[in-house]
């Protein structure tokens, strides 16, 4: 199992569209994916929108990360790299 | 007893009807996929493997008819406008969802309908305790999928795809999710049990020109999807299975109804109607759907005088951001042309939400509620992006912004520093902004008492009739119990009428008529009377009142309307429009024009 911390960066935080996002990556790894917020408040399954929704991740939150299986590594680096990368969402 | 040919006999249901004309066609069923409506049935064991199969099924079935929804999204909208349904099918898909469901069908046994209320109940109260506003909203979503799955799963999904020329839409009540689903172009009538003559459903059909019939209570529950039916929104009336007499004898009325409304030319566009004796009274447009847009032109509005930007919402199901807004603001402005635009503020909460309560919790009397300019104030987060969208879809043309539900001048102070707040935000950005115009909307008789201290800090009044009848006479407008306490023309709502536009005038503002009342002819002469000058409604009402308008001479009509102002009930207001009005101008107004006696007695 390997895992990271990330802070969710996007203005609207983890809003439909980028809940959206979120399981349609995760969903393309094999690896089970986990979401945590640091602040222990809550935990998602990263496939389910409806359970990362409840996880009401708004802007500045703190996750951590957990993936387990065949594929962790690489399942790892991109749910990282979209949530730091704030969903690639344009700022105003 | 004449019979169809499927042997149905033919039937009568008497209602309300909201707009002009007579429509035959067929019936289409819509059904609304509301909540209350799911009983929990209790299943024998043989029967739960059928029932999972049935919950798949509708599953299947939803996921269908998001993905071809998606794809009309992205060649309307473009790839990022569609993430929605890309969010709603993610929800169908979704394994905890669908295992949870599942398990309660086959554990408790009971039915899907039951096994899906129960599992999307606990989801939303969990969002109910989310803290951030943005977030929470989602639950609409969730609300959203959850309709469309008791529909898929009642087997009567939404048949926008086998729309006929001549469906006539039967519903307990349009949705606005479901009217932004249907293609309204091609619906000849609708026919609902519930609703009033300012109902959601009633204002789409005058808009649109086509007959309504609401209030026929059980209707729907009578009429199969196919069946003949014709909507008589002259009488109030739908004949379900009609006989070849009835049919023969709608006939005839069908083409005078078909032939009394086409349009008088109209020399200029947006030019004003003249009245006999040569006063100007200008003729503006009220939309919210854009299938209404094309009628603003083809009917000589003089730009548009009440854009509903609530509907911007219920449209999606999602609040749109700024730059969709933006976007939304710009487009009116094409259609507007140089007369340009007025947005109404979005009129949130009370009835007007659709399902999408944005954290206004359930009230216990949301007409006197969290709506409108209030609940604008207490989330400012909404106001801010609607004035910042406002103000840069300003410098494409002349967009005025007009505060609904104004009870007080402290709201509209309030509502002008968060807007100046956000013009300097913008400006420190660099981003271009462009004048608009505040004012408000006089609909709360508290509103019209002190009209004279409001004219001097607004730029404009617009008077809406629909909420200042409800609310000076205390009549639910969507109650059809109190239907007949609901009258436009009671002393009381004239004086308020007369006295806002009488403070208007006094400050030198401009102010505009935009409720239904505008829209009717004898009560647009009234109107006229008590001076107004400027008059906005559904495009497609603008020709008839433009020809009553310049059959009627303004000092009579001043006359009456003083008349009216004198009566010391709604009775004697509604004789004497009835008796001065078919006297004065008989061929302008035969007694069906006028308001039918409604005396309690």
């Amino acid at each position: 199992m390997v895992e990271c911390e990330v802070r969710v960066v996007n203005r609207l935080g983890l809003h439909a569209r980028a809940a959206a996002k979120l399981v349609r990556m995760a969903s393309g790894f094999r690896s089970a994916v986990r979401l945590e917020r640091c602040d222990r408040a809550g935990a998602a399954d990263a496939k389910s929108i409806l359970s990362v929704l409840v996880l009401a991740a708004a802007r500045g939150t703190e996750l951590k990360v957990t993936a387990e299986g065949a594929d962790e590594g690489a399942a790892l680096d991109a749910v990282r790299e979209l949530i730091s990368s704030g969903f690639g969402e344009t700022e105003e | 007893m004449s019979r169809s040919k499927k042997g149905r006999r033919e039937a009568r249901w008497r209602g309300t009807p909201v707009s002009d004309g007579v429509a035959a066609g067929r019936v289409l069923r819509v059904h609304s996929g509301g909540r209350h409506s799911i009983y929990r049935v209790a299943l024998d064991a043989p029967e739960v493997e059928r029932e999972v199969r049935r919950y798949r099924a509708a599953v299947r079935l939803s996921r269908r008819q998001l993905l071809a929804l998606k794809k009309r999204a992205v060649r309307a909208l473009g790839d990022e406008h569609a993430y929605i349904f890309d969010a709603h099918l993610l929800m169908l898909e979704d394994r905890k969802l669908n295992e949870d469901v599942e398990t309660i069908i086959r554990s408790e046994p009971v039915n899907a309908e039951w096994a899906v209320k129960v599992v999307t109940d606990r989801l939303l109260a969990v969002y109910d305790e989310i803290k951030d506003d943005y977030l929470r909203e989602r639950s609409s979503d969730i609300e959203d999928v959850t309709r469309r799955l008791f529909v898929a799963l009642s087997g009567e999904s939404l048949p926008s795809r086998r729309l006929t020329e001549d469906a006539c839409l039967v519903a307990e009540e349009l949705m606005p999710s479901t009217i932004a689903e249907l293609d309204f172009a091609h619906v000849k009538a609708v026919a609902t049990d519930v609703g009033g003559w300012t109902s959601h459903t009633a204002i789409i059909a005058r808009g649109l020109g086509i007959p309504a019939v609401v209030g026929l209570r059980d209707f729907y529950r009578h009429a199969r999807t196919g069946d003949t039916v014709v909507v008589d929104a002259q009488r109030g009336e739908v004949v379900l299975n009609p006989g070849p007499e009835t049919l023969d004898a709608h006939r005839a009325r069908l083409s005078r109804a078909a032939a009394v409304p086409r349009p008088a030319p109209v020399d200029e566009p947006g030019a004003p109607a003249l009245t006999a004796d040569g006063v100007e009274v200008s003729l503006l447009a009220n939309v919210e759907l854009p299938a209404e847009y094309a009628g603003v032109r083809r009917h000589g509005a003089r730009g548009i005088g009440l854009f509903r930007s609530e509907f911007l919402l219920t449209q999606r199901g999602v609040m749109p951001d700024e730059d969709e807004q933006c976007e939304a603001y710009e487009e009116l402005l094409r259609v507007a042309g140089e007369h340009g635009a007025t947005v109404r503020l979005f009129d949130l909460g009370g009835d007007k939400s659709g399902g999408l309560l944005l954290g206004a919790g359930d009230e216990h009397n949301p007409a006197l509620g969290l709506r409108a300019i209030r609940f604008c104030l207490v989330r400012e987060d909404v106001l801010r992006t609607q004035a910042r969208a406002l103000m840069r879809a300003a410098t494409k043309g002349r967009l005025d912004l007009v505060l609904p539900m104004i009870s007080d001048l402290t709201d509209v102070r309030r509502t002008r520093r968060v807007i100046e707040e956000e013009r300097g935000r913008l400006e420190a950005e660099g981003k271009a902004v462009g004048p608009v115009r505040i004012g408000a909307m006089i609909e709360v008789p508290a509103a019209a008492l002190v009209a004279d201290k409001l004219a001097r800090e607004v730029d404009f009044f617009s008077l809406g009739t629909n909420d200042l009848v409800q609310y000076t006479l205390a009549v639910d407008r969507a109650n059809d119990d109190v239907a007949e306490w609901f009258r436009t023309l009671h002393p009381a709502v004239l004086q308020c009428i007369r006295r806002s536009l009488d403070a208007a005038r006094g400050a030198g503002i401009p102010s505009v008529v935009c409720g239904e009342m505008a829209a009717t002819p004898a009560y647009a002469v009234v109107l006229l009377g008590l001076g107004a000058r400027s008059l906005s409604m559904a495009p497609s009402s603008i020709p008839r009142v433009r020809r009553a308008l310049s059959g009627v001479s303004a000092a009579e009509a001043a006359r009456v309307a003083e008349e009216c102002l004198e009566c010391a009930t709604a009775d004697d207001a509604e004789e004497v429009v009835r008796a001065q009005f078919g006297a004065l101008w008989p061929d302008l107004f035969p007694p069906e024009t006028l308001p039918p006696p409604k005396s309690r007695g």
